[in-house]
């Protein structure tokens, strides 16, 4: 029985090349400073892996990090962050998802999970209640990840799994981690790094209970977080149809990755993808653990080519990757979702290195002899048959294994149009169609060109302006918005401008980052009901009313900022240079729908977003000040 | 027994607060297994059942069990259980086809629902409405109007549906 409050209390380190394992006890002061989740793996990661290793060696750590509210009874706190350094940037790769595995694990008696070494020959995992075991996996590799799931379901009922498919065990650059059979810790190629450490499956059960500091004060936040979610204006719309919502007003802006950012919004889009479109193929709702939105749909494919497809899916994401990137068809994208799961890959990712093979077979730079076949935007078939090539690495689909930026060297002049920021693809947005603090995000992410680490929590996908310089977006909201929303007064005058009615995106920016790294570290889903109204004051009292560590709500913001920092400077360890944080040059120098980005301005804004961080405005490099206010300054 | 605790499959989101808000209620341990009502996932198909204590006339379990500790209280028709009395053999468990009661390893004895002295944590926490708590009459006419629906063939849309 775990005896400390809210937190299972340890961490489990297994090192796979001679099988031995640590158990760690969690410090309270270690707890404070990084909370869970991002925040035990940021600090793990850059205290233990050695600068400049390759991602694919045995010396890279894999980090399992539980957010400390997973397994309380609190909003959608579900989520389980997944870190290693990325062979696919070469940088901090981290990747973050929900449903079970986190609960089990805390269950099992531990907040994080840290793998060492390579095993010598496959294996997996089995973690019960504080007991761990390395159990041989012959039998399971090669298998999708599909098959290895019934196996491992039906041996430990009631167990949750993380694995890899084919693409994990074959070393594709953003292969991924799967968490069941329709999630995944995708982003930056988390799953190659299990492939490395030849460790197929984590299979965990617990049953051992986390006890709350005040049971009563649980309830009380619990309750209170609840309504403030259920009053958000955007609740509703995400409760009836999930994450797609952003896809149509997008599509209208003309800010879609459409055929590899060519296009900004494909003809047929409205069409094609329109809501009663996609409602008619899915019914029901799916939800992750404790969570009251249930964003997820189970899509059914009745009639057709790909007819008997059952399976969660049609999040924006895959659906617009697949979709409009690479221009397929809505029920082709069901089936290219269902690939991507069973083989275990990012489908952000290999949707965006096939929209650029696409583009170069157009352009002429790859021949119908490289492939094996034609390409060509919307053609289904080909483009399923090209993500079988990259998840098997045959053929072309070798080279394009080693993910966009890697891939683009290859090819004479392929660098323009290879779409990725940092050597991760860009998915979904063409921050072209609509500058925002959400298209900032993409280039300051931590992880790469990727849209899941700042949103502004009250973005307002009415208005489409660009007014002021790149500097600022539409606020376009009432006074009650602005006082609803969970943000240091002080602040929020500087973010807000209820005059002008406008937000400043560098300031924004980096409060979002703060926020989202904040929600990563404790748990709780990033969803715009969930950002909109959850915020530093009632996460405060939530963290202390279930681990019984006081805390301020500044003190919970400087520990997701602390992480944020620890990231980047494991970053500019790992050689990122100041050059990196830029879009594609198309961005600049080609318009879709009569728009460009401006470099120079652009450049002014990150500029201010580096100072607002209190970093260096032309390098980026964290500040002494900065570090010395987080208490890192013995790492600059 | 004149309110009942029905559950509505269909609605069901599988997100487990019902088990958590059973397990905090009951044990002040944020632990799903110990909670009295369980979620059944058929994950692979997209469904998900939360199976509780149905509190039967006649309950398998009463008579499975060798302590004789199970009756059922002429008072609120409800199933209990003297706990004080159960040595934790689980034969009830094995006889409920409803995978009803559930072991409390922290007591080491069988458990089941006792709606919460009528006021059902579980109801209060479920964000769908597949877990309701009302009386005789209401839960017949819910019956009433599924049917007439079924038979009308618009199954589906009756109101606060989702199917």
């Amino acid at each position: 029985m775990s005896k400390s409050r809210g937190y299972a209390g340890q961490i489990l380190e297994v090192n796979l090349s001679n099988r031995d394992s640590k158990r760690n006890e969690l410090a309270t002061k270690f707890c404070r400073e990084y909370l869970g989740g991002i925040g035990f793996n940021a600090k793990l990661i850059s205290d233990e892996v050695p600068a400049g290793i390759d991602a694919l060696s045995p010396e890279n750590i894999l980090v399992f990090g539980v957010g400390t509210m997973v397994g309380s009874i609190f909003p959608t706190a579900s989520r389980t962050e997944v870190s290693a350094k990325s062979p696919l940037t070469g940088l901090f790769g981290t990747s973050n998802s929900g449903m079970f595995f986190g609960t089990q694990l805390k269950n099992a008696g531990f907040d994080a999970l840290v793998i060492k070494g390579r095993a010598e020959k496959p294996v997996y995992l089995f973690i019960e209640d504080g007991e761990l075991s390395v159990q041989d996996a012959s039998r399971l590799w090669g298998k999708d990840s599909w098959e290895t799931l019934d196996i491992l379901r039906k041996q430990y009922p009631a167990a949750e799994v993380a694995l890899i498919g084919p693409a994990g065990e074959n070393l594709v650059r953003f292969a991924c981690i799967e968490n069941g059979y329709y999630d995944a810790w995708a982003r930056t190629g988390l799953g190659a790094v299990m492939g490395s450490k030849n460790l197929k499956a984590i299979v965990v059960r617990g049953t051992q209970g986390i006890t709350p500091h005040s049971v009563e004060g649980l309830l009380k936040v619990t309750g209170k977080a609840r309504q403030l979610i259920e009053s958000s204006p955007f609740f509703k719309p995400f409760k009836s149809y999930g994450s797609m919502n952003a896809a149509m007003p997008y599509g209208s802006f003309k800010a879609l990755n459409a055929n590899n950012f060519s296009q900004g919004c494909l003809p047929d889009w409205k069409e094609d993808f329109a809501r009663p479109k996609v409602e008619e193929l899915t019914h029901g709702h799916i939800a992750c653990q404790s969570c009251i939105i249930a964003c997820a749909h189970w899509v059914e494919i009745k009639a057709g080519k790909y007819q008997g497809l059952r399976m969660k899916d049609m999040e924006v994401t895959p659906t617009v990757s697949f979709g409009s990137g690479c221009g397929m068809s809505l029920e082709a994208t069901v089936k290219a979702a269902e690939m991507g799961q069973r083989y275990g890959m990012d489908m952000a990712s290999v949707a965006g290195v096939m929209a650029m093979a696409i583009e170069l077979f157009n352009r002429g730079i790859i021949s119908q002899e490289d492939v094996g076949y034609d390409l060509s935007f919307g053609d289904d078939d080909a483009i399923l048959r090209l993500m079988d090539d990259i998840a098997r690495r045959q053929g072309l689909g070798a080279v394009l294994a080693e993910g966009t930026m890697r891939a683009a060297q290859q090819f004479a002049g392929g660098e323009a149009s290879a779409m990725h920021v940092k050597g991760l693809e860009i998915p979904m947005i063409d921050p072209r169609g609509r500058w925002s603090t959400w298209s900032l995000g993409i280039l300051t992410n931590i992880r790469g060109g990727d849209h899941l680490r700042c949103r502004n929590p009250i973005e307002n996908l009415r208005f489409n302006e660009n007014k002021h310089d790149f500097q600022k977006e539409r606020f376009g909201y009432d006074r009650k918005m602005y006082e609803s929303l969970d943000m240091p007064d002080e602040l929020k005058a500087q973010a807000i401008d209820l005059e002008n009615d406008t937000v400043d995106i560098a300031i924004m920016s980096r409060w979002a980052e703060d926020l989202i790294n904040l929600f990563n570290s404790v748990g709780v889903c990033i969803r715009p009901p969930v950002e909109h109204r959850i915020g530093p004051t009632i996460l405060a009292e939530a963290y202390t009313a279930f681990t019984g560590i006081k805390i301020s709500p500044i003190e919970l913001m400087q520990s997701a900022e602390r992480a944020w920092n620890l990231i980047k400077l494991f970053n500019l360890r790992e050689g990122e240079l100041p050059e990196d944080s830029k879009f594609p040059r198309r961005f600049y120098e080609e318009a879709v729908g009569g728009k460009n980005l401006d470099e120079a301005k652009v450049q002014e804004v990150l500029q201010q977003y580096y100072q607002v961080r209190g970093w260096d405005m032309l390098t980026g490099q964290p500040g002494e000040e900065k570090l010395r206010e987080l208490g890192l300054s013995n790492l600059s | 027994m004149n309110k009942h605790l029905i559950i509505d499959s269909v609605k069901c989101t599988g997100c487990g607060l019902c088990e958590l808000a059973c397990a905090i209620n009951k044990t002040g341990q944020c632990q799903p297994y110990l909670a009295r009502i369980k979620i059944w996932r058929e994950e692979t198909r997209g469904i998900f059942v939360p199976m509780t204590c149905q509190h039967c006339d006649n309950p398998p379990c009463a008579s499975a069990c060798l302590m004789n500790v199970i009756t059922k209280d002429p008072a609120t028709g409800l199933t209990i259980r003297r706990l004080e009395g159960c040595i934790g053999c689980r034969a009830c468990q094995l006889a409920c086809p409803f995978e009803g009661c559930s072991y409390d390893y922290l007591q080491e004895v069988i458990v089941n629902c006792d709606h919460c002295g009528g006021n059902p944590e579980c109801v209060k926490y479920c964000p769908t409405g597949a877990l309701r708590y009302i009386s005789t009459a209401e839960a017949l006419d819910l019956e009433r109007s599924a049917e007439a629906a079924r038979r009308c063939g618009i199954a589906g849309l009756v109101k606060g549906d989702r199917r």
